[in-house]
């Protein structure tokens, strides 16, 4: 009988009873259904911005419709005409937000609160030209001579910096990743805690030990609830993935740059969790009852939310020496640097190095803390200190 | 056979244990037996490793334990406790297989074990949803469902009614006879009397008594007499009777073994109807209080 062997059953029973507990199941299920519904309006929300509805009553101007065509066009926006038979009715519809703005008697805009800058710009040109145009026929001149006069040659615009289309989708995707990376090692680091001090309130520790090394059960709990987030990870992600292909983004695979930021989040969550979730098991040996366990659940949650709040700074500044000091090294790396991955090119070899050097602590991690697992577990009662668990292996 | 030899363990001021050995034979039962916190649970946990005796070794017929061999044991821990929402046939299989056993192994073994304590209609049952009694039947079948070499029960009558014990006592008796070596620890001394062949007494860390019962009891220079005259406790001066101890109401005499008990049965005869009369070797309790001198 192989210790390896061992541990996997262990891990395979981690597994099995979890995933087949129905909270878990169904809180699954409504979050990767919450997740396809939002992106679905998401998508429905960007990809038809409503045109703003000007509307007209009383005296107007000849040609007013083909003006505001025109001067939105210039604004880059559209716009959508509405006649109403008189003023009363025009103010009810902006009222009731049927219309943003009523052009009343061709002298007076109706607002339902603050006025809309660009809209008012809008309106204004559209009128202006047509009075410059009625001005200019009084002068006695022909159409083509009016408009060489009031359309002056448009500016030219020149890009320093090519802007790069994909910046705003992979700043997104990248919060998208940080959040789920939290959230996942949060909770599963917060599973394997609670599996830990379940096995020692119910006593079953004894019975298990009595069969098995402590190493092994430690290895076991946190590799069978690993595999469950991992699987909680790549369902929930391929969900957010699979809702990104309804959006458009002109010269953006959004697919693609998802893709790779889930593999990202995937690889760093197995590194953030083998971390975090021998800290939670350690803790959960320390205590006997489930009440208990807030006293010590908050220590591994200060140690995350650093680096989560840095993978926020470094969302829009992925350069600076706080982010790149902490995107290498624990804790706050596993958080870190895969958001600096998703917005900047990181050089490989500062990759490596955060890499090597969380493998290393965790290596330390498991050490330490098989070490106050294995002096803790078989102590009923009160909360063990942390000391006496390392001393009680000696 | 599994020897403890001279096992120390000290948990800061309080010694858990001080120099207890024993030894368990295959194919016999062993009460290890004591008052509360003699150490017992301790030199059970010693057994499997969970506790580490600062000073002492246990061997398996001469050599120490491996943690392959102690896969070849079954523990049924005092503080009794499975997984609460898995269901007993899955908690049955999944010890096997920890143990060692393959896929079908450990099925089969699971299945029979269900059948001998009559719990095959609870298999998928969760543990929580059986009776108290149930669930310490489900504890012992864990204990046992690797097919052990050796069992080591701690306190397992405890919390047990007249009927569970019985039942307990045959099961134990059934391994035995299929040459399983059996510790089992107990506090109530006279309570397992019946149940144990062989009997090591713990106090305070230390071995006071070991041996097979009946050599224990023959060995004893003591009897215990006890008489009754017309349904009331009788109790002259006798020769050779060297104490009189009055516990619960009743009158006991610790008598010499070579004591002439057809004297006193004639004394007594000429007193009146005798109701009662008792001349019997000492009970575990007895030879607990002798060793100790209380």
């Amino acid at each position: 009988m192989s210790g390896l062997r061992q541990i996997w059953y262990i891990a395979v029973r981690e597994l099995k009873q979890r995933a087949r507990s129905r909270a878990f199941l169904i809180t699954m299920v409504l979050v990767v259904g919450l997740v396809l519904l939002t992106g679905q309006l998401l998508a429905h929300e960007m990809r038809d911005p409503a045109p703003s509805v000007v509307g007209i009553a009383g005296e107007a101007p000849d040609g007013i419709d083909t003006a505001l065509g025109a001067a939105a066009t210039a604004f880059d926006m559209d716009v959508e005409v509405r006649h109403y038979p008189d003023a009363a009715t025009a103010e009810r519809a902006v009222k009731d937000g049927e219309a943003e703005v009523a052009l009343v008697d061709g002298s007076s805009l109706v607002w339902k609160k603050d006025p809309d800058v660009t809209l008012a710009a809008v309106v204004n040109g559209a009128l202006n030209e047509i009075a410059r145009r009625d001005e200019a026929a009084a002068l006695g001149l022909t159409p083509e001579q009016v408009s060489a006069l009031v359309s002056p040659t448009p500016l030219t615009n020149q890009r320093l910096e090519e802007e790069d289309p994909a910046e705003g989708p992979r700043r997104i995707g990248a919060y998208i990743g940080s959040l789920l990376l939290y959230m996942a090692i949060l909770m599963f680091g917060q599973f394997v805690m609670m599996g830990v001090t379940e096995e020692k309130s119910s006593r079953v520790v004894e019975v298990v030990l009595s069969r098995v090394r402590p190493y092994q059960v430690l290895a076991g709990k946190v590799i069978g609830i690993g595999l469950l987030g991992l699987a909680q990870v790549i369902i929930l992600g391929g969900a957010i993935l699979l809702s990104l292909t309804t959006f458009e983004i002109a010269d953006v695979s959004l697919p693609s740059l998802g893709g790779s930021i889930l593999l990202s989040v995937v690889a760093w969550f197995l590194l953030g969790y083998a971390f975090y979730s021998v800290i939670y098991a350690a803790l959960g040996a320390t205590v006997s009852r489930q009440e208990d366990i807030q006293s010590v659940a908050m220590i591994p949650v200060l140690l995350l939310i650093p680096g989560f709040f840095i993978s926020l700074v470094a969302l829009d500044n992925p350069g600076t020496t706080l982010v790149r000091i902490t995107s290498l090294l624990p804790p706050t790396s596993p958080m870190v640097m895969p958001t600096r991955m998703a917005v900047t090119s990181v050089p490989l070899w500062e990759v490596a190095v955060s890499v090597g050097l969380l493998l290393a602590a965790t290596y330390g991690l498991i050490r330490l803390g098989g070490r106050i697992y294995a002096g803790a577990i078989l102590r009923l009662g009160a909360k063990v200190r942390l000391r006496d668990a390392w001393k009680a292996t000696e | 056979m599994l020897s403890c030899v001279e096992l120390e363990k000290r948990f800061g001021d309080v010694v858990a244990l001080d120099g207890a050995t024993f030894e368990v034979q295959p194919g016999r039962i062993l009460g290890f037996l004591g008052p509360n916190g003699a150490g017992k649970t301790t030199a059970m946990r010693c057994i499997f490793g969970l506790v580490r005796p600062d000073a002492g070794e246990v061997l398996w017929n001469g050599e120490s334990v491996t943690p392959e061999q102690c896969l070849r044991f079954g523990y049924m821990p005092e503080e009794r406790g499975l997984y609460p929402k898995m269901t007993i046939r899955e908690q049955l299989v999944y010890f096997a297989r920890l143990s060692g056993l393959g896929r079908t192994e450990a099925n089969e073994s699971a299945d029979r074990w269900l059948e001998t304590f009559g719990l095959t209609d609870r298999a998928s049952s969760k543990l929580e949803q059986l009776s108290h009694g149930n669930q310490q039947r489900v504890q012992l079948a864990v204990a046992l469902v690797h097919d052990p070499v050796l069992a080591v029960l701690d306190e397992p009558f405890s919390g047990l009614d007249p009927i569970g014990m019985e039942a307990l006592s045959e099961t134990l008796h059934a391994l035995a006879a299929e040459g399983v070596g059996i510790i089992f620890s107990s506090h109530q001394l006279d309570l397992v009397e019946d149940v144990c062949e062989d009997a090591v007494i713990i106090h305070e860390g230390r071995v006071v008594v070991t041996g097979s019962l009946a050599d224990l009891r023959a060995r004893s220079e003591h009897r215990r007499l006890v008489i009754e005259v017309d349904g009331q406790p009788w109790a002259p001066e006798i020769p050779g009777v060297e104490r009189i101890e009055i516990r619960k109401g009743k009158v006991r005499y610790l008598a010499r073994q070579d004591t002439g008990i057809d004297e006193i049965l004639a004394m007594a005869q000429r007193e009146g109807e005798v109701t009662r009369f008792a001349f019997e070797p000492p009970s575990l309790s007895d030879l607990f209080r002798e060793a100790v001198g209380r």
